[in-house]
This record gives C-alpha cells, sequence and structure tokens, in this order.
C-alpha cells in the first residue's frame, strides 16, 4: 500500500438535522474528516454521540426526517456526494463505497442461501455472473476465514453464528473491491474471541487493499487497536482527533481523558484504586447548553467554558482539540479539578463524579487468608483448606439440562432428542463478602447457572446451600428467609425495572415484602437507599423512562440491596451502558459491597470489568467450569488454554499494547452434542493429541487454589505461556 | 408528560396518563376526532334517551299513521315528526333516539364483560403456561373455529325456545341471550390477545425480580404485568365494541335480538323492509342510517384508539 497524500474523502461543516415533533434538532454539529486511502479512522463516541447519524449521513442513508444542512461538503475521490442523485448513490453504493452494519443477521436476507445473496452483490457491482462469480466469492470467502467456504454459500444466514456472519457481511462488502467502507460497530455484540477474530481480519485486509476505512465504535479498546486516526465525538461534535497513539497517550480534551481512564485495564482491580468515571449524563439534543457541551460534566470547567462554544483547534502535530483549557491542562502541572466536582455525597448525587470512593487498604489479611483456603475448591478431594464458617453459598454438581422437543422422525423412531446442557455439573463455594466473577463465551452457561442460583431457573440435578440450609429449587418454594439473601441485579435497565412503578415504589416493594417494614418505615429507608446509590430524593417519583440508562441501574441496585440481602448476582449489570458510566456503577458496586458486606457473583463477557471487580474469577466453558482462582490469577501463566485465548482477545484500550492473539474458530460447539473428552478440544490450540479427545481432563492445582482442567501439567502449560503473556508487555 | 408526576397515587397512575396521552392524540386525528364525537353524540342518546326524545312512551302512542318525515334542514326546523311516523302510527324519530339506548346497553356491556373476563383469563394462561395455557388453549381455538354469526343464531334460537318460569335465573338468562352470545363470542378473543401480550411482557425481568421477591401470582398479574398489557387492551375493547354494535344490529334485524315492540335500530329495519318500504321508507331508512353512522364512527374512534397506543408504545 503506497502512502499516498490524495485524500479519499473529505468532510467539512457537516450539519445533520433530525426533525422530531415538527423542529430540526441538529444531531450533528460542525463535523470535519479527512480520510486517505488505505485509512482506517475510528470513530469513537457513547450512544447519542451522533456517530451512526455521520455514517448514515456520510453514505447519504439518511432517512426522511433527516437532512444534511447546506453549507457543508462531502466529497468521495474528488465527486461532490451532495449533489448526487439517488441513481448515481445507488451506483456508488454497489462499488466503491460499502456499509458493514452491526446487526449481520439483520443485514442478510433471511430467506436467500448465502451464495445467491453474495453473487446478486456482486452481479450489481461488477456484472460478473456464472463460474466467474463462484470462484470471485470463493476467494473472498477465503480471504475473510470462513471455514468451509463451499457449505457456508448452501446455507441460510440464520444457520451461520453471529461471527460467521459478520464474517459473511464483511465479504460481501469486500468483493467488490470499494474503496470506502464504513463499518457501524461491526464486532458489538459478538464474543471477544470473535471480536478479535474480526479484528484481525479487518486490519490484514485492509493493508491489503489500499481501502479507506471509518471504523465506528464506543469500545476503545478496540479503536486503539485497530486505527490509525481517532476522532471523539460527543453529543454531535468533535471533542478531539488525534492519531491514535498521541490520543491514547497523551489526550488533550477532559472528556478523552475521563473515557480513556473510565475502562479499567486487563489486570486492574478495585483493590487499587477506584476507576475514574464522568459525572453525569449527556446533555439532551434538544436542549444544548450554550457553551461547551462537555461543560455539565467536565471537572475544568470555568466560566468562559459555559458562554462561549470552544472552536476546535487545529493543533501543530495533526491533532485538533475543541477545548478552551488544552494548553493549560497539557502542562506539566495541570490545574486541578474544580471543587464543584468535590461535593458532599447528597449533592452530587446521580452524578457518579471522580471523587474516590472511600475503601479499606488492600487487606493483606486476606491475601494469607486466601491463601490457605482457597475461595472455590471443585471436587471431593480438593476441599482441602476450606472452612464451613467462610462459605455463603455451596454448590455441589449443578446441572442443568434443557428437554429439546422430539421431531416427527424421533417420534416415529421412539427415540428421545439429548437434551441440552447448559450447565454440566458445576461445584462453587462462594465466600461471604467476596466477589465471584464467572466469564465465558455466550453459550458457555454462565447466566444459566446464576439463573439455577437464584431459583428463575430449576435445576435438573444437583445441590444448593445457603449458609448450610439447604436451597430449595424454585424461587416459588424458597423461603422469605432465602429469597432476602439472594438478590439479582439484571442486564437490561431497560426492563429491569417496570414502566409503569415510580422509583420509590419499586424500592419499597423489596423492603415490604421481605422485610415486613411498615410503609412509612419503607419510605424512609427507600430514601436512604437511593441516596446511597447517590440519587438524589427527587428521583423517587420518578418513572423509568424519565430516567438514563445509568440511573435505572442504580435504581435496579438500590432495589437488589433493600433486602438487604448476602448475595447478589449481577447478570453482565454494566454491559449495556455507555463506557463513561459503567466506571460508576462499578464503582458504586464496589463500594456498597464494602458498606454491607455482600457477596457478589459476577457475570461478565468483559475480562477487564470481571477482573477489576473479582476476588475469584471462574471461567466456563461448555456447561463445566475450565479454571477457578485468584482474580490476578487469571491474568498470568498458567493458564487454561481457553483462559488464555480470552485472555489475548482483550481489546486492551493501548496502541502500544500488542499481542500475539489466540485465534479461536468461530464455531462453538453446540451444547446438545457435547465434544467427548476435553469439551475444549476442538477448538484448543494446545490440544496435544488424542487423548484430550478421550479422557475427561483432570483438575490440576496451583498455587493459591489456583485450578486448572487440562491434561497438559501446570508446569509446561506455564512454560508453553509465558512467552506470550499480554500483560507483561502491557507494562 | 414529562412534568406529570402522580407520585404515590396508585400503581396505575401512569396507566391513566397514558389513557390521557391517547386521547389527546386521538382529537388531533381529524378522523378519529369526527368518530369520537359521533360516539359521544350517541351515547348521549342512550344515556339522555327518555328526556330527549319528544315521546318517551313512543312504543304505546299512537299518532296518524304513515306521516312523511317533516324535518327540514334548509329551513332548520324539525316539525312534529322529524323522521315520520310508521305504519302504527309511531314516531321514529323519538323511537330512533330511544333506540341508542338499547344497542348500547347490549354492545357495551357485553363488550365490557368481555374484556374483563377475557383479560383475566389471558393474562392467567400466558403467566401460568405449561398444560393449563395449553388445555386452554384448545378450547379458545375450537371456539373461535365456529363462525361468530352462525353461533350467535345457533344458541339464540335454542334458547328462545325453551320455556322458563318467570322470574328464574334461565329466564333472565334467556332475557339477556344476546348479552350471553356477545361474551361467549368475544371472551376467547380477548383472552388470546391479552395471552399473547403476556407472553411478551412475563419475559421481562421486572417480572423476574417480582418472582425473586416471592411475590404472589395474583401481584405479579396484576401488578407488574397487567398495567403494561392495558393498552394493547384498551385498543382490543374498542375493537370489540365497535363489532359488538354490528353483531347486536344483525341480530336484530334478523329477528334474533331485542322483540318487538321494543325500538330496537335492527329490529325496525326488518319490520318495515318488503313490502312495507314501499309505503314507508323513512321508517326503515332512519334506523339504517343511524346503525350505519354508528358503525363508522366507533370504527373511526377504535383506530384512532389503536394509532394512539401503537405511536406511544
Ligand atoms: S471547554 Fe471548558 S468545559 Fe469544555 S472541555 Fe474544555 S475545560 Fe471542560
Ligand atoms: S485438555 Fe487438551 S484440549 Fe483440553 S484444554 Fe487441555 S490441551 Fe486443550
Amino acid at each position: 500500500m503506497a502512502i499516498t497524500t490524495r485524500s479519499l474523502l473529505d468532510v467539512e461543516r457537516l450539519t445533520i438535522s433530525y426533525e422530531v415533533n415538527k423542529r430540526w434538532i441538529p444531531a450533528v454539529r460542525d463535523f470535519h474528516l479527512r480520510l486517505r486511502p488505505g485509512q482506517i479512522v475510528g470513530l469513537v463516541g457513547e450512544s447519542g454521540s451522533g456517530k451512526s447519524t455521520i455514517a448514515l449521513a456520510l453514505m447519504r442513508y439518511l432517512s426522511g426526517n433527516g437532512r444534511v444542512e447546506s453549507g457543508g461538503l462531502l466529497r468521495f475521490a474528488g465527486e461532490d456526494l451532495l449533489r448526487k442523485s439517488d441513481a448515481e448513490m445507488r451506483r456508488l453504493w454497489a462499488k466503491r463505497v460499502k456499509f458493514v452494519p452491526q446487526n449481520a443477521g439483520a443485514a442478510l436476507n433471511p430467506s436467500i442461501k448465502i451464495g445467491p445473496q453474495v453473487a446478486e452483490a456482486l452481479k450489481a457491482a461488477d456484472a460478473i455472473d456464472g463460474d466467474a462469480a463462484y470462484d470471485t466469492m470463493m476467494r473472498v470467502f477465503h480471504d475473510v476465514r470462513l471455514a468451509d467456504p463451499e457449505r457456508v454459500a448452501e446455507r441460510y444466514p440464520h444457520e451461520l453464528s453471529g461471527g460467521m456472519q459478520q464474517r459473511v457481511t464483511i465479504a460481501m462488502a469486500l468483493i467488490s473491491n470499494p474503496e470506502l467502507l464504513i463499518m457501524d460497530e461491526p464486532t458489538t455484540g459478538l464474543d471477544v474471541t470473535t471480536e478479535a477474530a474480526i479484528l484481525d481480519l479487518v486490519r490484514g485486509l485492509i493493508a491489503e487493499r489500499g481501502t479507506g476505512v471509518i471504523y465506528i465504535s464506543h469500545n476503545l479498546g478496540v479503536i486503539a487497536q485497530l486505527c490509525e486516526r481517532v476522532v471523539v465525538l460527543y453529543a454531535g461534535e468533535i471533542m478531539e482527533e488525534a492519531p491514535v497513539l498521541d490520543l491514547f497517550q497523551a489526550p488533550r480534551h477532559p472528556y478523552t481523558l475521563g473515557l480513556i481512564s473510565s475502562v479499567p485495564k486487563p489486570g486492574q482491580s478495585k483493590r487499587a484504586a477506584p476507576l475514574q468515571s464522568i459525572a453525569g449524563n449527556p446533555p439532551a439534543l434538544t436542549r444544548l447548553p450554550g457553551g461547551c457541551v462537555f461543560a455539565e460534566r467536565c471537572a475544568w470547567a470555568i466560566d468562559i467554558c459555559r458562554d462561549k462554544r470552544p472552536p476546535l483547534e487545529q493543533l501543530a502535530d495533526k491533532r485538533a482539540v475543541r477545548c478552551h483549557r488544552w494548553e493549560e491542562l497539557s502542562q506539566p502541572h495541570p490545574p486541578t479539578p474544580s471543587p464543584r466536582h468535590q461535593m458532599p455525597a447528597i449533592e452530587i448525587a446521580g452524578r457518579g463524579t471522580t471523587k474516590p470512593i472511600r475503601r479499606p487498604a488492600p487487606d493483606a489479611k486476606s491475601a494469607t487468608e486466601q491463601a490457605k483456603s482457597p475461595s472455590i475448591a471443585m471436587g471431593g478431594d480438593l476441599e482441602g483448606g476450606w472452612q464451613a464458617d467462610e462459605t455463603l453459598l455451596r454448590a455441589d454438581n449443578l446441572n442443568k439440562a434443557f428437554p429439546v422437543p422430539r421431531s416427527l422422525r424421533e417420534l416415529l423412531a421412539r427415540t428421545a432428542p439429548s437434551p441440552i446442557r447448559a450447565v454440566d455439573g458445576v461445584d462453587l463455594h462462594l465466600r461471604a463478602g467476596r466477589t465471584l466473577g464467572l466469564v465465558g463465551e455466550s453459550g458457555s452457561g454462565k447466566t444459566t447457572l446464576a439463573r439455577l442460583i437464584i431459583g428463575l431457573e430449576e435445576r435438573s440435578g444437583g445441590k444448593l446451600e445457603l449458609l448450610g440450609m439447604d436451597v430449595r429449587n424454585h424461587v416459588r418454594d424458597r423461603s422469605q428467609d432465602v429469597l432476602s439473601k439472594i438478590q439479582m441485579v439484571f442486564q437490561n435497565p431497560q426492563n429491569s425495572l417496570n414502566p409503569y412503578l415510580s422509583v420509590r415504589q419499586a424500592i419499597r416493594r423489596p423492603l415490604i415484602k421481605l422485610r415486613r417494614f411498615s410503609p412509612a418505615e419503607a419510605d424512609a429507608e427507600a430514601l436512604a437507599l437511593l441516596a446511597r446509590v447517590n440519587l438524589r430524593p427527587e428521583y423517587a417519583d420518578r418513572y423509568p423512562d424519565e430516567l438514563s440508562g445509568g440511573e435505572k441501574q442504580r435504581v435496579a441496585i438500590a432495589r437488589a440491596f433493600a433486602s438487604d440481602p448476602d448475595l447478589i448476582i449481577c447478570d453482565e449489570p454494566v454491559s449495556a451502558l455507555d463506557v463513561s458510566v459503567q466506571s460508576a456503577v462499578l464503582n458504586l458496586l464496589a463500594a456498597l459491597q464494602d458498606e454491607h458486606g455482600s457477596a457478589y457473583l459476577f457475570i461478565s463477557h468483559n475480562l477487564s470489568v470481571v477482573g477489576y471487580l473479582a476476588d475469584t474469577i471462574a471461567v466456563m466453558y461448555l456447561g463445566q467450569l475450565v479454571e477457578v482462582g485468584e482474580a490476578r490469577e487469571l491474568f498470568q501463566a498458567p493458564y487454561h488454554p481457553y483462559s488464555e485465548a480470552l485472555v489475548s482477545a482483550i481489546p486492551v484500550a493501548d496502541p502500544r499494547h500488542s499481542t500475539a492473539r489466540i485465534l479461536l474458530s468461530d464455531d462453538l460447539p453446540s451444547a446438545q452434542n457435547l465434544p467427548s473428552g476435553c469439551r475444549f478440544h476442538t477448538r484448543c490450540p494446545r490440544k496435544i493429541g488424542e487423548i484430550c479427545e478421550r479422557e475427561e481432563p483432570p483438575w490440576r492445582p496451583g498455587d493459591r487454589g489456583h485450578l486448572i482442567r487440562c491434561h497438559i501439567p501446570l508446569e509446561e502449560l506455564t512454560s508453553l505461556q509465558s512467552g506470550s503473556n499480554p500483560l507483561e508487555k502491557a507494562d | 408528560m414529562a412534568e406529570d408526576k402522580p407520585g404515590q397515587a396508585g400503581d396505575f397512575s401512569r396507566v391513566i396518563v397514558a389513557l390521557q396521552g391517547m386521547i389527546s392524540a386521538q382529537l388531533r386525528h381529524p378522523q378519529s376526532a369526527a368518530g369520537t364525537l359521533a360516539v359521544a353524540f350517541f351515547l348521549l342518546l342512550a344515556l339522555f334517551g327518555p328526556q330527549l326524545a319528544p315521546y318517551p312512551k313512543a312504543n304505546d302512542q299512537r299518532h296518524d299513521p304513515r306521516v312523511p318525515p317533516t324535518l327540514d334542514i334548509g329551513a332548520f326546523q324539525l316539525g312534529e315528526h322529524p323522521f315520520g311516523t310508521d305504519r302504527l302510527g309511531r314516531d321514529v324519530y323519538s323511537r330512533v333516539i330511544l333506540g341508542a339506548g338499547s344497542i348500547f346497553r347490549i354492545a357495551g356491556l357485553g363488550t365490557l364483560i368481555s374484556v374483563l373476563a377475557g383479560s383475566a383469563l389471558g393474562l392467567f394462561m400466558g403467566y401460568q403456561g405449561g398444560w393449563v395455557d395449553e388445555v386452554l388453549g384448545r378450547v379458545i381455538d375450537a371456539l373461535l373455529a365456529i363462525p361468530a354469526l352462525l353461533l350467535a343464531l345457533v344458541l339464540v334460537g335454542i334458547i328462545r325456545n325453551l320455556q322458563f318460569e318467570a322470574g328464574s335465573w334461565q329466564a333472565a338468562l334467556a332475557d339477556n341471550v344476546i348479552l350471553l352470545v356477545i361474551s361467549l363470542l368475544y371472551i376467547p378473543i380477548v383472552a388470546r390477545v391479552a395471552r399473547s401480550t403476556t407472553l411478551d411482557i412475563k419475559t421481562r425481568e421486572f417480572v423476574e425480580a417480582a418472582e425473586i421477591r416471592g411475590e404472589s401470582k395474583f401481584y405479579i398479574i396484576f401488578r407488574e404485568i397487567l398495567p403494561s398489557v392495558a393498552p394493547s387492551l384498551v385498543v382490543e375493547a374498542s375493537l370489540r365494541f365497535s363489532y359488538a354494535i354490528f353483531l347486536v344490529a344483525s341480530l336484530g334485524f334478523l329477528g334474533f335480538g331485542a322483540r318487538p315492540p321494543s325500538p330496537d335500530w335492527g329490529l325496525m329495519v326488518n319490520e318495515n323492509r318488503g313490502g312495507f318500504y314501499q309505503l314507508t321508507p323513512w321508517a326503515l331508512e332512519f334506523p339504517a342510517l343511524a346503525i350505519a353512522i354508528l358503525v363508522i364512527a366507533v370504527n373511526l374512534m377504535s383506530d384512532g384508539i389503536r394509532r394512539a397506543v401503537q405511536k406511544g408504545a
């Protein structure tokens, strides 16, 4: 790829408005961008930042209620796109400009097989048909590393996994050799392992072909790993634009700084320090402030920030920043953040400020304790130093098999289909006041395991004990006592609160029901709980649709704490939240745990988040645990080969960090038809041979209760893996 | 709606706020506003018919027979018999006004019964699931498979022909057979709507949150799920009402509805067709017109309600 100065895409003064209730709301204002062939420029922003709107406008895909305001410039390869007729645009879309959407499943036509669908795209682009088309298609399928391309071409979209679907849409986009590719969150919603593979693919393909790419994401890690330049968007404006290294090493804008420091790095732990977070919520586009759009949440805001909108200043080193105070802030001794952001907790309620949260010093006591007693022990003989009084919850051999309805043929043949074994023989010990992190890809059974423990799903076998009491199978059969001791925070704040109940009603109910408070007591306690999750008392009378995602999750957390439980199951509690809000919620969870001494079972697909909050981590694969140990153990050798792949796939928000990724195939075996021997053997890069297919691997104990289930002895694993420790390189 | 803070006014205050929003959305759309106004007008007639009709005892009061309508829109006057008199000398205008009451009472009450019972049944089936849902679902499917009018005719025919002791409950039932028919026809339909919406809502996490604090089935169904199902029930109710009006009028016309001499619109059309139509066309035309206007108006209204609800959802 030759470096040219010719620009592929020039965008200047682009303002995009949407019509809402007969008013035109400028969703994106004054956007600039320049893209060279072969360059990957990242657009980062949270929801509402306008990043997807920009993608649509660049494609001229805006819906009827959106328009590009006059005065802007949008030039692609020297041609003015804004002047083009629809027919001309269609020709561009067919060949030269392509779009890869987030949801590949929805982008593919469900009723047409993959082969004909891709062939159609090729025909539209190059008028190639027949055998030549088939060959081209197979070549591109091969390029996007679709395993078994001939068979894929014969399948319908729903028969492919999410990762494979996304590969197909990328193949469809690349097949016409486009000059410009716009990718809108193409890996969001995929597992880290799949995401890593797709990022690798995009990087390689772009380097080969010299396509210009605009890559849109909310995930700083992905951006850091992939892009050459980065544009940071906030509330529809560019805050900062810079080459990727400069941006991550020396952010100039307070928002960028806040974003970067609010993502936990792999291996970062709550014991060291709370995460930084950005106070408050983004402004509503209908009520934009007159000055800097970030002023309300900025710790450095001064009077001028609120009165005058800062211009996008071009800096010397190919950077641009929109902030009145960037010069002062980039000095070796920047001004201290304003005291406005260090007000007492109630005042800053709802803003989850950068205020450090009080937590005890990293406790040496517990470290030694842990050394002699693993908080989780597997199987009878490994229980070792485990002591009964520390255990809060103990699960023995938990099982869940979902029956599969018989097909007609099975009915006639009188055979039963094998059930889906979502959870298959899991032993867990949870200690009081501790956090157990549970990680694994989707389909690993981690959510089912959580639902068995809370009783929303009935277990097919195994035993569950809470503080030595036997716990009944289903919530409906459990005593009030047990119910009040285990609570849950759900993934999707959108659905976890009843839209027709006010915040007060939502929090009061568990107090009255489980703690038998009188209505008056419950009212007082509800307000106290609100204060504890940093929400002002007036939130009590609001309804869920008046709250932001982060605020809803705070209410859900308050509701879970209402019964003063010993164990809270957190199922992906931050994955639906924006980055800047995530860290505030994580800090809150850590702080509440200090106060209440509740234990958490924390489930997430995001290893850095789990690593930050958890004391111990369990890695799950196809219904079984494969590794258990202290949180920091997860990020250093020896790992279970599966954990190794997971850790290496984490997109680290640091462009200097590069790992030899361990790529896994997209195909998770079906839980209905589990592989023999070691379940991971179909994808394991370290498979040692036939023994892995034949025999179930043993649990191998390591230091401090660390357990790994693999045929390879730990010493050997360590020596195999120590060369490739991703974190050592990062430090 | 953001500044609306009903506070602790009860769990359903949000539903009421949503309904208010629906009504105002209704008025913004000219067709549904016209429909709603027309329905409101007929409702007034139904409520205050005896006060509004010039001859509240029109059934017994005889005037000169076959007087043509005296209504004169140009001169803006009603005259003695605005819609004329029928062949028996009864004032058609008064009878049409009085007829509004009977159609609203039967259709309205029938709708109310079906919506209440149907919703409860559907909510229960949807939340409970399992074999209960399976069995009840089959029964509902079976009922829905029978053509509505046929079922109505058969039922009315059978019950009408039975002889009951005056004052017994069977006799009361026979008198309200149309109500029974409407309920039987519409309860399964409403139940099906309530059930499918419940199936969707019950997987929401707030329902699971209620389950893990050990709420009773009753609480979960009525306090957690019902408010979210209510909007689709409101739409269904308005739709049911418009069908019920049509059904009542049809049964009356076929002679299976109200019995003479009650001032039922369908019955009035029936009594004045054939050879009588040549004599007193107005005695058929005005009640027929009333039926047509009311059916169209109710349809426009329910259309508007559906639109408002879907927009709000
Ligand atoms: S202009 Fe002011 S408020 Fe805006 S980011 Fe800069 S310092 Fe903060
Ligand atoms: S047992 Fe074999 S297949 Fe399984 S993780 Fe270990 S090396 Fe890989």
